[in-house]
């Protein structure tokens, strides 16, 4: 299916001017772990700073940059493309039984918007002065900082617009374009789940490019939002900025929830337990409460006691709709017939990672803890635990899960398996341990450690930690281009899925199927009867 | 169904949305880095020279696009209508993300108006909103006629709008321009940045209706028109309108 005998052109308007949903989104999957690529290479750089006593490698500022890329590539350019981008657009009509998403034009923009914000933020290190305000951007630094804000604020506008567009896209495609006989009663949960992440973008992005807008007004043209010897606030761009930035999280996790939702169901042949009480009290309550949790970021930032306490019942509150999610995905193991294939070992590993990532998160809710503990690296662990680890993790086993669908090829078992292996091990001595180290008293976002010097111990098992990482990601990437050049020709349903993106052609050709499939006698879990 | 099975084998194609990409990205991004980061007013127009044209000639095409057959996969046209309302949820929050500012900074000022603030008249923000409210009802009646397939109608209420919506901008320049001289800029204090802030937003939403007015304008003229995207931008329009009784209620009368 690659545009090899055609030429150029052919290549040129197949792939890069395509509107299909299914190239739009390899598109978007390239993008994203080219982001991830190089964020993940900021990564390593900042352990093998972090690994001893004083500079080690590099300067504050350099770290700073550093720094201010890996958070924005990781969970702009990586996670949600990967899941929005990537997932949903290759999935959803595939899963819904529609022949495109609503607007393919529209989807390629939002594509390419993503891709222009990739190059806005690999631009970050050709320019001079480049961006050094991290992910958040928090005046008044990002004021005062010499670096490019207007390049962080136009990425994240960009990027923004793309994510609003391609959710109007997707949530109109789920509602008018399901095959017929495809009720709501029986979707896939990664449709569910996909749909209440596109709402909450569509509801609390625009907040995120109010935010950042009104961060290069205040820096280029003069307004004072955020500069209180004018009558700005500083804390009100804090609270605009995770009030987009915490259901962010929920963008990232709903999806990642969806598709280890549906590997699990396939690989025990079992149907998704208490697909009901998942659905309207599991993606539905974390769409109704996510919105209502932000000020758990803010607890040492000077909040009055109300909120904080209200927003620590909130944060706490939210754990119940994500526990159902978890407990339906592990009902769904119970009595299955698991089979132990790559996709499924990562679906697994996901499930111990995030309930570490989850159980570290309750001392982080209680305001009267967190405040000891907060910014320090006791809180990098936790949030890379239950959102970059367990997400990625997730995104890896998707990418298994689904690798034989789009690319028309079989990955080697093995490779994928000692992969895993490895990246668990990685993730869990790098993180484990900067639990510790955190307590210890490491803040976080900073460059060295000179007072603390009896940290460097734990700093430097962190390093080695990475350093497994690495390797295992690497091994991840042969895997996948081993199978590429050297795979054998995947059959139409390798892992005998009942859902029903496996019902047509590997890879899928223009338009999915023939004719619209009928959906009348379909379940997407109907394992077993 | 027919035509799907006849082209089945070709993979659909369209090279606007990459060319519109990376004329957004010149356009805004590019230049105004280059003038209000790295002062050079050359490069910023150059910037502009290369991310206009692309901007045009992309928009243009993907219009030509979609006038002719429809994309074969999908009822493109026909979603228009119920996709317009979830824009309109995000470009709410735009809104809503300023006001709540607004109302923040208000709220624990110590005095209100802050010192510096010119008293701004009432007249100018009453006849701005009758003239945006009749544009909405002029372009309801342009729909309509377009319903009952009156292109002529439609075209004559659609050109009354298009001139209320100028007319709007107009007077919105003029106020811009009055408080500029006498002094009040986005930094004299913190009215000046929500006050500019607000209405520039509104207003460039009052710009962005026009344009997709002027192309339904051009549309309607070469005979081709589409109801949905009518009914679409008409949606919009509304909504632009509805967001004005907020501004004017917030920002001038409060």
């Amino acid at each position: 299916m690659s545009g090899s005998k055609g030429g150029i052109g052919k290549f040129l308007r197949e792939w890069i001017f395509t509107i299909d949903h299914k190239r739009v989104g390899i598109l978007y999957l390239i993008g994203s772990l080219a982001a991830f690529a190089v964020a993940g290479l900021m990564a390593m750089l900042m352990r093998i700073e972090l690994s001893s006593v004083g500079p080690t490698i590099t300067d504050p500022n350099t770290y700073n940059v550093w720094l201010y890329f890996h958070g924005a590539a990781m969970i702009l350019g990586f996670q949600i493309p990967a899941l929005t981008g990537f997932f949903a657009n290759w999935l959803i009509p595939l899963q819904i039984g529609a022949k495109d998403v609503a607007f393919p034009r529209l989807n390629a923009l939002s594509l390419w918007l993503f891709w222009m914000g990739i190059v806005l933020a690999l631009l970050t290190f050709v320019v001079p002065n480049p961006p050094d305000i991290m992910w958040t951007a928090y005046p008044p630094y990002s004021i005062l900082s010499p670096g490019n804000t207007a390049f962080y604020s136009f990425t994240v506008l960009i990027m923004g617009f793309a994510s609003i567009a391609g959710g109007v896209n997707l949530i109109t495609t789920i509602i008018y374009m399901r095959a017929p006989g495809m009720r709501w009663g029986k979707l896939n949960m990664f449709v569910w789940c996909t749909m209440a992440a596109f709402i909450l973008q569509l509801i609390f992005v625009p907040i995120l490019g109010t935010a950042v807008t009104m961060i290069s007004m205040d820096k280029y043209l003069g307004t004072t939002f955020f500069s209180p010897t004018s009558g700005g606030d500083v804390l009100l761009y804090q609270n605009l900025f995770w009030f987009y930035s915490h259901p962010a999280v929920y963008v990232i996790l709903l999806p990642v929830l969806g598709i280890i939702f549906d590997i699990v169901a396939t690989f025990a042949r079992n149907r998704i337990f208490n697909y009901k009480v998942a659905v309207y009290g599991g993606v539905g309550g974390i769409l109704l409460v996510s919105g209502e949790v932000w000020i758990h970021h803010l607890y040492a930032s000077g909040m009055p006691n109300w909120i904080r306490i209200g927003m620590m019942m909130s944060t706490l509150l939210i754990s119940v709709p994500v526990g159902l999610c978890v407990l339906s995905i592990i009902g769904t193991l119970y009595r299955g017939a698991i089979e132990f294939k790559t996709p499924m070992l990562y679906a697994v590993g996901f499930i111990f990672l995030f309930l570490i990532g989850g159980l570290t998160g309750i001392p982080l809710a209680l305001a009267a803890l967190d405040i000891f503990i907060h910014d320090t690296h006791f809180i990098v662990a936790h949030f890379h635990y239950v959102m970059a680890v367990a997400g990625t993790f997730s995104i890896i086993g998707g990418i298994y899960y689904y690798w034989p669908k789009f690319t028309g090829k079989m990955y080697n078992e093995t490779l994928g398996k000692i992969g895993f292996v490895i990246t668990f091990i990685g993730v869990n001595i790098t993180f484990f341990a900067m639990f510790f180290v955190g307590l210890e008293g490491m803040p976080r976002r900073y460059f060295d450690y000179a007072q603390m010097p009896q940290l460097e111990d734990g700093q430097r098992l962190v390093t080695y930690g990475a350093f497994i990482l690495a390797v295992g990601f690497l091994i991840i990437l042969i895997s996948w281009l081993h199978s590429l050049f050297a795979g054998k020709p995947a059959p139409d349903n390798p892992w005998g899925s009942k859902s029903l993106e496996w019902t047509t052609t590997t890879p899928p050709g223009p338009g999915n199927w023939p004719e619209v499939p009928d959906c009348e006698d379909f379940d997407p879990y109907g394992y077993g009867e | 169904m027919s035509e799907d099975a006849v082209e089945h084998h070709e993979w659909e194609s369209s090279p606007w949305p990459l060319v519109l990409s990376v004329g957004i990205l010149f356009f805004a991004p590019f230049a105004f880095s280059m003038y209000f980061v790295y002062d050079s007013l050359f490069m910023s127009v150059v910037c502009l020279g290369i991310g206009v044209p692309l901007i045009l000639i992309s928009v243009i095409g993907w219009a030509k696009e979609s006038i002719g057959p429809i994309n074969m996969y999908t009822k493109e046209q026909g979603l228009g209508t119920p996709a317009m309302p979830l824009f309109i949820l995000a470009e709410a929050f735009i809104f809503i993300g300023f006001l709540v500012a607004y109302w923040v900074l208000r709220l624990t000022a110590d005095v209100w108006p802050p010192e510096g603030s010119p008293h701004i008249g009432y007249t100018t923000p009453i006849v701005m909103t009758i003239i945006l409210v009749s544009s909405s009802i002029t372009m309801h009646f342009a729909e309509h006629k377009l319903e009952h397939d009156d292109r002529k109608g439609f075209i004559g209420f659609l050109v009354v709008s298009i001139i209320l919506g100028a007319i709007f901008l107009g007077l919105s320049a003029s106020e811009w321009s009055h408080l500029l001289h006498g002094g009040f800029t986005t930094s004299t204090n913190i009215f000046g940045s929500v006050f500019y802030s607000i209405t520039g937003f509104h207003a460039s939403h009052v710009v962005v209706g026009l344009c997709m007015f002027l192309a339904a304008l051009l549309m309607a003229l070469s005979g081709s028109i589409s109801k949905t995207y009518v009914k679409s931008i008409s949606m919009y329009w509304h909504f632009v309108d509805i967001v004005w009784f907020f501004v004017v209620s917030q920002v001038y009368f409060w």
